[in-house]
């Protein structure tokens, strides 16, 4: 018992090493949270540009862009974007490493997101698109009070998924020499030489969160489906 | 017939790829008209309904909706189909919204009713459809028959100058059939001028003051349902009514 109370107090107490966990968790759900906004942004538009083209043929310079984008995002890992767009694109600019790891992630998500809606926007009955222009309705007001609702609840679980994988993949931010909650936990395993307690403690972390995610997102996917019986 | 002609179509052609289903319809519509279209499946009779309120872009001829050529281009198709209401054979009632909502969207975010306005007025509808008590439910909650008598209100509340039905008991329970046929009859009888495909020979011959049939793309034989049905001309109208009477 007294060994886990000096291995506990030398990982987190003395020189108040639990900071390290502590900052690195508020830069892990920062970057988590913001990413998630860029990406779900950035997901609409491209889903949005994406569909629009292939139900009428509109949009093709805008289409082949957000091809490319996707092609590029989904064909490379996570960890080589996160260090071109910090090293490369960031490289004669100064910025934040969060700001910077923000616009990696989000650039990323917003790919994965971009394709669950699509998937979502054609998961919709053709009939409930015609149901609208045919009451007059034009193209936009069809698909943002009939279609896009509907998609967006069939998709719900898998957005919640995306994001509980973005708030993982955060993880490589220490690539960037970024104190993420992952990062943080190294830091005070490098300077105790102990493993356990610091890592442990960080598993620990990113499981209750994505817990919280997961009853989250249940819990509204339930509310959006009691209108169905 | 001396109504005036809400619907003119001139020389109606559709082709879909290679596949040419439409070869030149023409024929007029007048207010207060009935017009029953039948026809062997696959003739293309949802193609020529689809073609009226351009939900399928026609490749030649052309449609005139009060006396203005609908098939021109520049013009504001959302704004002509606000006066020609549809009723599809699979109801498409708006899953997300309640019944109540389902009715009022249209004239609510097209600007022509506030939401209490039309709000009243689902209710009139819904009183005139018979399910007053459905107003807060939601599509998923009803049965085929009330779907399709809500999906009728719906299209009332544009008050359109036409209404377009797609085999609206197609796919219906037969019990159900009775009350959604019953609903049109009364429209018919208030005077809407309505373009029915149907399989429903019965309706065509009661309630239609016209019926067209078309076969191979083009309309073989139009009449009044007693001539129709009664002295059918051609050979191919012949041999229909033959199977399906
Ligand atoms: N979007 C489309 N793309 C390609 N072919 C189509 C399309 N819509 C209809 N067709 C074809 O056009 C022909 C006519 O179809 P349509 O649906 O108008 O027939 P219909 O008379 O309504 O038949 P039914 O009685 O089965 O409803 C069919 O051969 C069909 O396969
Ligand atoms: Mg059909």
């Amino acid at each position: 018992m007294q060994k886990i109370i000096d291995e506990f107090s030398l990982n987190f107490i003395e020189d108040d090493r639990y900071r390290y966990i502590l900052e690195g968790l508020g830069n892990t759900v920062l970057i988590s949270f913001l990413a998630a906004l860029v990406g779900i942004a950035l997901g609409f538009l491209v889903a949005i540009i994406r569909s629009n083209h292939d139900k009428t043929g509109h949009m093709k310079a805008a289409n082949a862009v957000c091809r490319v984008y996707l092609t590029v995002v989904r064909g490379t890992p996570t960890m080589v974007q996160l260090l071109i767009i910090y090293y490369v694109v960031f490289a004669s600019v100064n910025v934040s490493k969060v700001f910077a790891a923000v616009a990696a992630f989000g650039l990323n998500s917003g790919a994965y997101v971009a394709e669950i809606v699509r998937s979502g926007i054609m998961s919709v009955d053709e009939g409930q698109f015609e149901a609208g222009r045919s009451l007059g309705l034009n193209y936009r007001k069809t698909m943002r009070y009939i279609v896009m609702p509907q998609a967006f609840k069939n998709v719900l679980p898998a957005l919640g998924n995306e994001f509980i994988v973005l708030l993982k993949e955060t993880s490589i931010s220490g690539y960037i020499g970024l104190t993420d909650l992952t990062h943080g936990g190294d830091i005070i395993r490098g300077i105790t030489f102990s493993a356990f307690m610091p890592l442990i403690l960080v598993a620990l972390i990113y499981l209750l969160m994505v817990t919280v995610l997961s009853y989250g997102v249940n819990r509204l996917e339930r509310r959006l489906r009691a209108n169905e019986r | 017939m001396n109504g005036e002609v809400l619907l003119e179509v001139r020389g109606l052609e559709k082709s879909f790829g290679g596949h040419k289903v439409l070869r030149g319809i023409h024929t007029q519509i007048r207010r207060g008209e009935v017009v029953a279209i039948i026809g062997p499946s696959g003739c293309g009779k949802s193609t020529f309904l689809r073609s009226l309120n351009l939900l399928e872009t026609p490749t030649g001829g052309s449609v005139l909706f009060e006396g203005k050529e609908i098939t021109a281009p520049g013009v504001d198709v959302d704004e002509v189909r606000q006066k020609i209401g549809m009723v599809f054979q699979q109801f498409n009632l708006f899953a997300n919204l309640t019944i109540r909502d389902n009715i009022t969207l249209a004239p609510v975010k097209l600007g022509l009713m506030g939401k209490e306005e039309a709000g009243r007025r689902a209710m009139e509808l819904l009183e005139r459809v018979g399910l007053p008590e459905k107003a807060d439910a939601y599509p998923a909650m009803l049965s085929g028959g009330q779907k399709q008598r809500i999906a009728i209100a719906r299209s009332l509340a544009m008050n359109p100058d036409v209404m377009l039905f797609d085999e609206p008991t197609s796919a219906l329970d037969p019990e159900m059939v009775g009350e959604v046929l019953g609903l049109m009859r009364e429209l018919a009888k208030d005077g809407m001028t309505m373009v029915v495909v149907t399989h429903e020979m019965g309706f065509a011959r009661e309630v239609a003051s016209r019926v067209l049939f078309i076969d191979e793309g083009v309309i073989c034989e139009e009449n009044a349902p007693e001539e129709f049905f009664g002295n059918p001309k051609n050979q191919r109208l012949r041999e229909f009514l033959s199977k399906v009477l």
